[in-house]
């Protein structure tokens, strides 16, 4: 069944996938740093507010993955921001986090080695989020 | 954020630190599936980053977003050469072998292609 997107339900399917997945696993191994993900505000699209997404990833697992603030999200170690239908483009596999990301759609803040060290934990994080079913806000 | 990724690299790795001072060259990436590009300009301890491909380079990099990413990802072995058998490398070397990553100018430019590897690599 449909979540609506960035609500605590779509967070927590959204964990129980990274947690199913053996490929984020092993990519994923050693990862010790808080993600965040910013959602800007996009009111033409019925998304008035923006959110933060809170991931605790620690060693190939997803501890938590909370909703939140935009300004919780922007305190973790690595923080991703794009507005609402940029974020839906990544979700609906319509955009690649890694072109978005080296085309500036999204925009990353953090420790960029790092980051590149876990491309294919990254790549696999995003197909968790295309496999959550989505009940988007400005589709109502 | 090619750019990003060579200036944090240089900060963490006095080796790296040293191959970027030393190293005069005009690199070109392209990236094939977002038909965009960019100059790096090694100046011998500055880079100068252009959008797009400028003229005048001695090697230039085509290939797919995920290719540059593994690009940064290949370890650097023995005498500082990019490594090419392990998981990263055999992806990297299969895109060479099928066309989808193309390296222009690579002949009389294979030290500078492997000093600019070490200067991207993470690893």
């Amino acid at each position: 069944m449909a979540v609506k997107a960035f609500s605590d339900e779509w967070a927590k399917q959204f964990e129980d996938e990274v947690n199913r997945s053996s490929v984020y696993k092993a990519a994923a191994k050693g990862w010790k740093w808080t993600v965040g993900l910013v959602v800007e505000a996009e009111p033409d699209k019925n998304f008035p507010e923006a959110r933060g997404v809170v991931m605790d990833l620690f060693d190939g697992t997803a501890r938590s993955i909370k909703v939140g603030s935009a300004a919780g999200a922007q305190a973790c170690n690595f923080v991703i921001s794009a507005p609402y239908s940029r974020w839906k483009q990544v979700a609906t596999k319509e955009l690649d986090a890694t072109k978005g990301i080296l085309q500036g759609k999204l925009k990353l803040k953090g420790d960029l080695p790092t980051i590149v060290r876990y491309t294919k934990a990254s790549q696999e994080m995003t197909e968790c989020t295309t496999r959550v079913p989505v009940e988007w806000p400005d589709e109502n | 954020m090619l750019g990003g990724l060579i200036d944090a690299n240089i900060a963490n790795n006095p080796a790296q630190r040293k191959d970027f001072d030393e190293l005069k060259a005009r690199v070109g990436v392209w990236v094939t599936d977002i038909d965009e590009g960019v100059t790096l300009e090694f100046q011998g301890g500055s880079l100068l980053v252009s959008t797009g491909l400028k003229p005048k380079r001695d090697i230039t990099i085509r290939t797919d977003a995920e290719t540059v990413m593994n690009l940064s990802n290949l370890r650097i072995g023995m005498f500082g050469m990019p490594v090419y058998y392990d998981e990263v490398g055999r992806g990297v070397a299969a895109k060479l072998l099928q066309g989808k990553l193309r390296i222009e100018g690579l002949l009389g430019n294979i030290a500078t292609l492997n000093t600019v590897t070490r200067i991207f690599s993470v690893r």
